[in-house]
């Protein structure tokens, strides 16, 4: 299909850009050091390594997300590629869809690699056996859910917005995103209804990562970390706000591409 | 021409490299200047400190795992300078706020807890001299722990062994055996605790549980040098007790500890546990670790003295 | 039905930072073209040929007026199927090789293998990239790009291409090979569409032109019509003329202008033309040509374009 065509074009635009070896790098480093970082803490070496090991692929595969999700379309446009591409029997939605599937590849690739990298940490150093270790992929999955939003926001900044302004709105709504409920609390705090609506407005409207990173009031990390078990039906549920609020972000991306004049 | 033209042009690279070369070495002694015209900056500052743990939680974005576990690396090093502390002063005022902001964001750590605590309370200059924080982090882990018996165990100890506190203590321990899963020996602990006599048994007993069960080199260590300690204590003050006898008897006081081997109050010259033997010093009457003691002794409080000597005279009459 | 049917197409354009004005770029096009024509879209920069190009193509959305290609509105996408483009200074995915984007390019248009490869080693043979199907585009000098460009453009074996621009950067070997792949596709039925700057090219591969200036359409026809109505005279070059005949002939010509050994007469009418063409050679000169004078397209072109006020 023409989708599947553009999204494997992008994923070969990716593995050729340098600076994703260099993240990866860094996050396989990080991951390693997490064993002479573990000695510090007397006892806790298992905890440190599953902690940093998680934390690191969380930050560097959003830092992917968002350093080559907002040049998605963007570099397309200032490059003038586009041009000949939408020349062909491509409708403008399938070529926004092809632009995130790609990228979205490109950081499964990159998840399972730092994964994998992890689990041979955690078998070298540690105790547990590969059984136990499979328990963090559940953790995996919901740091790559919270990817694929970051990319989706980035894509949709880089429809009408330069690199610049896409990272720092991306990042900006990035960081909001844990704080929804917080919002909502302080709505609930003030006597104004006005407020208190506008926060509850806000609440549903912003991004929620939050929803990414607590399962059952238990940080996702942290419950990895302490190799408890997850409860499936949150994910469950988690995994359709983030595909719905995906599938928003992605249908006004393909809005706004389809209304640009190329000059 | 030409040629004189990029020797010129040689020249000037060299001359500017120089310029970047000087300016280079220059920062160095400029920089010292300025920080010895600036006030010191305050050492006991950490960087880390945050004044609302919940500020920190907040800002940690999802990450709160890892940084609860950067906290208590940081708390660790604090203690961790303690073998250094008779060279330079330790401010441990931190600790108890990093400690505070490491279980706020990780309410599951036990050893944060429990030998946080003990970092917390023992008396400077080996830990912070704290134990109102100790007992007040025991406190969050009970709050959030209520069905785990050790962190109410430790909060006993606490009062037990360093605000002297006997009956809050076996209070605590009282309770703490009620809890489903508590060890057996909770319960005559506590009994012993709240009946003044067994003040010391009950410590030492406590000391030999935790360097039996701990299995952390540091905790094991300090249990060790208590118990040694309680040792020497003992010993000290029995000595004590026979050289006021012999000095009741005698009327003088004794020159040297073989004086009371002579006299037949002991069997022979006394050493400490670790071998090597006591020193009296006849002006004062006090009986003291000798020069070579490798006892790393920890001072007994004044009051255990009273309890221990109380019983010594109730066991032997006959030194009345 | 027509290959290219354009109705008062325009387009204006939204400028300035703070008040927006528009500026008209397409001022209400009517167009025509038919199948299997090779069709010349002229004019200087900034008349408006790549703008009517990407509205074509659906890059930009016309602020009113209709396109329809092969019958179809420009709109429909599917369209795009049977059609093929090359833009003005095209750039392409420096990171693909030329065989990786002309395989991208197969698929998008459904092509499958094993016949995809075949057509992709056909396409860069034909544009004579034959040796260099396996290098990075980012290596590649604008000429190759050029070549790269009107090989994606046919990979589907349009029925209308679209050149913008087709030869620019390429040296005179290059352009040749242009002109005789437009002459190719033109033998093969292909409706051709092309803007140019190079007039000589134009001349010698169109059937019809356009002229635009300024957003509006000056001219439109065949090109022997458009320069023919302009035939100003003849121009009779000779030599070896005795100075009697050449007195006798300044006489009957309207102007007479000697380089080196030859003399160039220029006549009025065709009357003239014969009486100075009997006078030369019973005077014993060697007539060396008789031409008539029409501007070529150049000149056309300059003098529409000026005569417009530009």
């Amino acid at each position: 299909m023409r989708i599947l065509a553009i999204a494997r074009n992008t994923f070969r635009e990716n593995i050729r850009d340098k600076i994703l070896y260099n993240l990866i790098l860094f996050a396989l480093i990080m991951i390693l050091s997490s064993v002479a970082l573990g000695q510090l803490t007397l006892g806790h070496e298992d905890k440190v390594i599953v902690d940093l090991g998680l934390t690191s692929i969380s930050v560097f595969g959003t830092l992917i997300a968002i350093f080559i999700g907002i040049s998605l379309v963007h570099k397309e446009i200032e490059k003038r590629t586009v041009h000949a591409l939408l020349a062909k029997p491509v409708h403008r939605a399938e070529f926004i869809a092809g632009k995130f599937l790609g990228l979205l590849f490109t950081l499964f690739i990159n998840t399972a690699i730092m994964t994998a990298g992890l689990i041979l940490t955690l078998m070298w150093h540690g105790g547990a056996g590969l059984q136990g270790y499979l328990r963090l992929l559940p953790a995996v999955y919901l740091i790559f859910l919270s990817l694929s939003l970051t990319t989706a926001l980035a894509l949709l900044f880089s429809t009408f917005s330069t690199p610049a302004l896409s990272a720092l709105f991306t990042f900006f709504l990035w960081v909001i995103g844990h704080f929804n409920y917080d919002l909502r609390e302080f709505g609930r705090l003030t006597k104004s209804g006005a407020l208190q609506s506008l926060c509850t407005t806000l609440y549903y409207l912003l991004p929620n990562f939050a929803n990414f990173e607590l399962i059952g009031s238990q940080n996702v990390i942290q419950g990895a970390a302490y190799y408890r078990p997850i409860d499936a039906a949150a994910v469950g549920w988690v995994s359709v706000y983030g595909a719905l609020y995906g599938a928003i972000l992605l249908g006004i991306a393909a809005a706004v591409f389809s209304r640009r004049d190329f000059k | 021409m030409k040629l004189m033209q990029s020797w010129r042009t040689q020249c000037r690279s060299w001359f500017i490299c120089g310029i970047f070369f000087v300016a280079a070495l220059m920062i160095r002694p400029v920089q010292s200047r300025i920080d010895t015209l600036l006030a010191n900056p305050a050492p006991d500052q950490d960087l880390l400190y945050f004044a609302a743990p919940v500020m920190v939680e907040k800002l940690t974005l999802g990450y709160r795992s890892i940084v609860a576990d950067i906290y208590w690396m940081r708390a660790i090093q604090y203690y961790g300078r303690r073998d250094e502390a008779a060279r330079r002063p330790v401010r441990y005022k931190n600790l108890a706020a990093l400690l505070e902001i490491t279980t706020t964001l990780d309410p599951d750590m036990v050893d944060a807890y429990r030998a946080g605590s003990s970092f917390l309370a023992e008396p400077e200059p080996l830990g912070a001299g704290n134990p109102q924080e100790a007992i007040r982090l025991l406190d969050r882990a009970i709050a959030r722990h209520p069905d785990d018996w050790r962190y109410a165990f430790d909060k006993g100890f606490i009062h037990f062994w360093y605000l002297r506190d006997f009956k809050p203590a076996g209070e605590i321990w009282l309770k703490t055996s009620r809890i489903a899963g508590a060890p057996v020996w909770m319960e005559p602990l506590a009994a012993m605790s709240l009946s003044h006599g067994g003040a010391m048994a009950t410590a030492r007993s406590i000391w030999q549980r935790q360097y039996r069960e701990s299995d952390r080199a540091d905790v094991k260590k300090n249990a060790m040098n208590h118990l040694l300690s309680i040792q020497v204590a003992e010993d000290m003050w029995t000595l004590e007790f026979l050289v006021e006898n012999y000095v009741r008897k005698t009327g003088l006081l004794p020159w040297t500890l073989d004086d009371l081997v002579r006299s037949g109050y002991i069997k022979k010259a006394p050493t400490d546990p670790l071998g090597t033997p006591y020193q009296f010093n006849p002006q004062t009457g006090m009986v003291q670790l000798g020069l070579q003691s490798k006892v790393h002794y920890i001072e007994m409080p004044a009051v255990y003295r009273e309890v221990f000597l109380q019983n010594l005279a109730r066991q032997y009459p006959q030194y009345r | 039905m027509p290959a290219i049917e354009i109705k008062g197409l325009t387009k204006d354009f939204l400028v300035g930072f703070w008040k927006k004005h528009p500026v008209r770029a397409l001022d209400n096009l009517d167009l025509s073209v038919e199948k299997g024509e090779v069709f010349g879209f002229l004019g200087p920069n900034g008349a408006g040929k790549t703008t009517t190009l990407k509205i074509l193509m659906s890059l930009l959305r016309p602020t009113s007026g209709s396109a329809r290609i092969l019958g179809e509105p420009i709109d429909v996408v599917s369209m795009h199927a049977r059609i093929g483009y090359l833009p003005e200074n095209p750039y392409f995915y420096d990171y693909l090789t030329a065989r990786e984007l002309l395989t991208y390019v197969g698929r998008l248009f459904g092509i499958r293998q094993p016949a995809l490869n075949r057509k992709v080693s056909q396409l860069l043979e034909n544009v004579g990239l034959g040796q260099s199907g396996g290098i990075q585009l980012r290596k590649f000098s604008k000429g190759m790009i050029q070549r790269v460009g009107i090989a994606q453009a046919l990979v589907n074996d349009p029925e209308v291409v679209f050149l913008d621009e087709p030869m620019s950067g390429l040296d005179p070997l290059g352009r040749r090979e242009v002109r005789q792949v437009v002459a190719s596709l033109k033998s093969r039925g292909v409706t051709v569409f092309f803007s140019s700057h190079i007039l000589p090219d134009v001349e010698a591969l169109c059937d019809r032109v356009a002229i635009m200036n300024r957003g509006r359409l000056q001219a439109t026809g065949a090109l022997n019509e458009i320069l023919k109505v302009r035939i100003e005279g003849h121009e009779v070059i000779l030599t070896g003329a005795g100075p009697r005949t050449i007195e006798a002939l300044s006489g009957m010509c309207d102007q007479i202008t000697a380089l080196g050994e030859r003399l160039v007469l220029r006549a009025g009418n065709s009357a003239q033309v014969a009486a100075i063409v009997e006078c030369a050679l019973s005077g014993g000169a060697d007539l060396l040509s008789v031409i008539p004078i029409r501007p070529s397209l150049e000149d056309y072109f300059f003098e529409e374009i000026t005569g417009t006020g530009l």
